[in-house]
């Protein structure tokens, strides 16, 4: 844990210094990358759901214009995957969803390489699909994966078959018994949500080269050591024979969070002995997207009169695509948030992803957290009606607090949620109500409550301490947009050494040039490679004092760090620079230098209760949102009046980047909850293929969000700093469902509300959820008790 | 065939095909990568550039409906170290994140605020309407675009 003195000298709101070159259009990203030597490659890809290959050949495209190389599968010949290596980088004998690669063509321009698909001769019978995770649990379903035994699993403990990629399941105390229970009412809610796409500016784009024997990867990526681990399974290749360097990215949103095009670049590069670029078109982009999942939900809980939750149980079926993904390890992530925010005696959940022949589903921002929280606040709604409580009361009374248990039986420390509600009472009443906006129109105001999580996971640091008193920060961290390489780290390292964060640099991400690091995503950054920074600043600080402390002859313990200085504490002005004690050091033994690790720290759980999980024990994150909405009752187009968040910093190191993140991640959610909506066609392909009809939020859509910054929950991360990038849209969903529900009086379960669903919910119109593939008796939805 | 026009003030002969977008010209023959390709439809604003004068979508302009117009991107907007006032401000109030679509802003709301010196915080939302970002959920660029307005009204 920190030494908080030192997060008192951390700078505040320290600005970031890739800012110019973004204003002034000089920043390159990898999709900037250029020059007549680099090569364009282009990928064929299916415009069939389910097929087989019967006849693939490219020869003809070898003879047009500019062709330099043609990558079919079997030049990318190994599985890769998450949990289970179902994966295929270009499709062999059969294509499992519209768009998958096929082959890869590389040219001297895109045009010419696009002009070489069309000479592909490639022949594909057409086979039964399961678009749906209907269709995928049916009787006698198709399998999307018939070999799906055969791979090889990556991670053990999932329960696995057929089209159920991976199941997780919790089951703590005897929810039988509790619903049994004479005294307790029964609430049940079904739920579902369609998918998001992530419409990074900058899309996945890579360009590879092969030097020195070894591949080299500029990729747009959020996990440059994920994307050497898959391009050196697929190419069949040591690991160490891939170096991934991570130019400044475009954003992400978890969208890049896992391999894609990458090691097709790779292979093209070594095939052609010259750079070559792939860089996925907004319509390629669009329509292969690793999109937040659409998922189905049913939960039902017993309920006291008082509203004790005695008993939940729930299932949730999240669609991983024609590939498990990112879905495989997300059933995890059930059990953490829809078996959060409350106090629960008996608990049983399962969540499963499923296969279907539809684009493989990712990693979206608070992914799992999103949807789950907004069945989970619907249903508390629901429980609170039933009983007759007000449902402020009703969160107030059960929110989880200090030394209750969570789903898994792990014990939280601090009262977090119960002060945040109140913080957020504080907050609304500063602002006021604004009813009077909504004119004739529905009126509808809610507040919901979310619990997200800090993904740990391993992280490594070095500090190199330059002659010349600057800093020099070496990690595998990458700049999405999110400003923590640029702000948080800097300021962390600059803290620790008594430096200014201006003689911080941070290294762009080289995996030749630092340790492993899980990826950035999650709101890990600044926890992870933060305490790996924090970390390697010991070490390093730990060798300047015993230098200067010889020099001064003064003890350790006596001197502290500050300004560029090591003084004899209470006396400033009595010691020296640090760069003089970096020069006694060099002639002593050598430059200083320190390095510094970081992994999950040893969070508890109930031992036996899950079955299937990544992550058995968490460091919660919490959020609390209110949102004022109207809705016009004649076309059901919703205006949010007010928006408000109390969030669980930690400890807020830069306000104004926090406050960036909020405002970015809630009119995200408004785009998520109102009209972000992709639908899946009989072809199975999605509808939307661009920006024309996939439609984000513009800034006549926004609203300025009013946040109050939560600080002092207890953290691992350096400061007690917790990640603040990922949660703000955790409960946008929730709370505009819930306030929905409200304005309308009716029962709001789906997502997302667009008008003319909102008009239908006023008529009535829209026929009750209904998802006969979720079995009433919830063990019978569960592999191994059927 | 050959079209010439000015580029951020420089005389140019473009030979290439004349249907080609102004804005794969400007980024791959002249390198000039400021000027963003996101949508390709006309939507995001993310490759404006001002065609004399006026800001467009340069992912919609064909090459050869160019001839003798005067263009400039975001790389001749600032003069060396000398940034416009609305850069300025995105940097002093910390407002840019993945930085993507900061360009495009910038050719939008040069003119805008030429043209509509004290403009509303929602006239200014309105001009931003042909301007997509993904990131920063816009109030914080309005509040920085606001903060110019605000000094202007002071100096005038
Ligand atoms: S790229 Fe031209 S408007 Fe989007
Ligand atoms: S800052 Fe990323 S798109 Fe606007």
């Amino acid at each position: 844990m920190s030494d908080q003195s030192f997060a008192d000298k951390a700078v505040m709101d320290f600005p970031r210094r890739d800012a110019h070159d973004k204003v002034t259009g000089r920043t390159r990203f990898t999709v900037d990358i250029g020059g007549s030597e680099v090569l364009h490659a282009a990928l064929l890809r299916s415009d069939h759901a389910s097929a087989r290959i019967i006849k693939l050949d490219v020869e003809p495209a070898r003879k047009m214009p500019g062709v330099r190389a043609i990558a079919t599968g079997s030049d990318v010949p190994g599985r890769y995957g998450i949990g289970i290596a179902d994966y295929t980088l270009l499709a062999k004998d059969v294509v499992r969803y519209h768009g998958e690669p096929i082959a890869a063509i590389a040219a001297d321009t895109l045009e010419q390489a696009r002009a070489a698909l069309d000479a592909i001769e490639l022949e594909l019978e057409p086979l039964p699909a399961s678009l749906t995770m209907a269709d995928s649990l049916a009787e006698n379903a198709t399998l999307v994966h018939p070999d799906w035994q055969d791979y090889e699993v990556l991670f053990e403990g999932g329960v696995r078959g057929g089209n159920i990629a991976w199941e997780a399941t919790v089951e703590r105390g005897d929810t039988d018994a509790a619903f049994a229970r004479e005294d307790v009412t029964i609430v049940e809610g079904f739920y579902e949500v369609g998918r998001q796409s992530h419409v990074p500016f900058e899309p996945r784009a890579a360009v590879a080269s092969f030097e020195d024997g070894r591949y080299h990867i500029h990729a747009s990526t959020q996990v440059p050591w994920t994307v050497r681990t898959v391009t050196a399974r697929v190419l069949g290749v040591p690991e160490s024979h891939v170096r991934v360097t991570v130019p400044t990215v475009g954003g992400g949103f978890g969208l890049k969070f896992d391999a894609s095009i990458e090691p097709c670049a790779a292979v093209l590069a070594r095939m052609t002995g010259r750079p070559v670029s792939i860089i996925n078109s907004r319509r390629e982009e669009q329509m292969t997207c690793l999109s937040r999942e659409n998922a189905e939900i049913r939960i039902r809980s017993a309920v006291t009169s008082e509203g004790e939750i005695v008993g939940r149980e729930a299932t949730v079926l999240m669609d991983c695509g024609a590939y498990g993904g990112e879905q495989v390890f997300l059933t995890t992530m059930t059990t953490h948030t829809l078996g959060g925010n409350y106090k629960l005696g008996a608990v049983r959940i399962c969540s499963r992803a499923v296969y279907t022949n539809t684009p493989p589903n990712g990693a979206f921002r608070a992914c799992n957290g999103v949807y789950n929280t907004f069945a989970l606040e619907r249903h508390t709604d629901e429980i609170a009606d039933a009983i007759g409580m007000d449902r402020m009361e009703f969160r107030r009374r059960h929110v989880l607090g200090d030394q209750d248990i969570s789903a898994t039986g792990q014990v939280y420390d601090g009262d977090v949620l119960a002060p945040m509600l109140e913080r957020m009472e504080v907050l609304r009443a500063k602002s006021g109500s604004r009813k009077d906006l909504a004119g004739n129109r529905f009126y509808g105001e809610a507040t919901t409550v979310g619990t997200w999580l800090i993904f740990v996971g391993p992280s490594a640091a070095t500090v190199n301490l330059n002659y010349d008193g600057s800093a020099t920060l070496v990690t595998t961290g990458v700049e999405l947009g999110q400003g923590t390489m640029m702000q948080a780290l800097p300021q962390i390292v600059a803290a620790n050494l008594g430096i200014a964060p201006e003689d911080v640099i941070v290294k762009t991400a080289d995996t030749d040039a630092a340790g492993r690091d899980l990826g950035v995503g999650g709101g890990r950054t600044t926890v992870s490679i933060g305490a790996a920074s924090e970390a390697a600043c010991t070490v390093v600080r730990d060798k300047l004092l015993g230098v200067a402390s010889e020099i001064l002859q003064t003890p350790k313990k006596d001197l502290v760090l500050a300004r560029g200085r090591i003084e004899i504490k209470g006396r400033p002005g009595s010691g020296t620079t640090i760069q003089q004690v970096v020069a006694e050091a060099e002639s002593r033994f050598g430059p200083i230098s320190g390095s510094g690790s970081f992994t999950t720290p040893p969070f508890e759980c109930m031992p036996g209760c899950t079955a299937g999980h990544f992550i058995d024990a968490i460091e919660p994150v919490f959020a609390v949102h209110n949102c004022e909405l109207a809705i016009d009752p004649d076309t059901g187009k919703v205006d949010i009046l007010a928006y408000r968040v109390v969030q669980d910093v930690g400890r807020a190191l830069n306000p104004r980047a926090i406050h960036g993140q909020i405002q970015g991640g809630v009119v995200q959610g408004f785009g998520y909850a109102l009209h972000e909506e992709i639908t899946i066609n009989e072809t199975g392909a999605f509808d939307q293929t661009g920006f024309e009809n996939y439609l984000l939020p513009l800034a006549t859509d926004s609203i300025p969000v009013e946040f109050d910054l939560y600080e002092g929950a207890p953290a691992v991360g350096p400061f007690g700093t917790k990640g603040a990038g990922e949660i703000p849209i955790l409960n946008v969903a929730a709370a505009i469902g819930c306030a929905v529900a409200n304005a309308t009086g009716k029962q709001v379960s789906s997502m997302p509300l667009t008008p003319p669903k909102i008009a239908a919910l006023i008529d009535d119109c829209n026929p009750p959820l209904q998802h006969d593939h979720i079995s009433p008796v919830w063990s019978e939805n569960t592999i191994e008790r059927k | 065939m050959t079209t010439s026009l000015m580029i951020n003030g420089e005389e140019r002969s473009l030979t290439c095909d004349p249907r080609t977008p102004l804005v794969d010209v400007l980024r791959n023959e002249l390198r000039l990568t400021g000027t963003r390709n996101v949508c390709r439809e006309g939507y995001c604003g993310a490759c404006s550039v001002h065609v004399d004068g006026k800001p467009m979508s340069s992912c919609l302009l064909p090459v050869g409906t160019l001839e003798g117009r005067d263009i400039v991107t975001i790389e001749g907007i600032s003069q060396g170290d000398k940034l416009d006032v609305i850069q300025q401000a995105f940097i002093d109030l910390d407002v840019i994140q993945c930085g993507m679509c900061f360009p495009g802003m910038v050719m939008t709301l040069r003119p805008f605020l030429r043209d509509n010196p004290s403009p509303s915080r929602d006239a200014v939302k309105f001009a931003l309407v042909g301007n997509v970002c993904r990131c920063t959920g816009y109030e914080r660029i309005i509040d920085a675009v606001m903060s110019v307005v605000d000094a202007t009204e002071v100096t005038e």
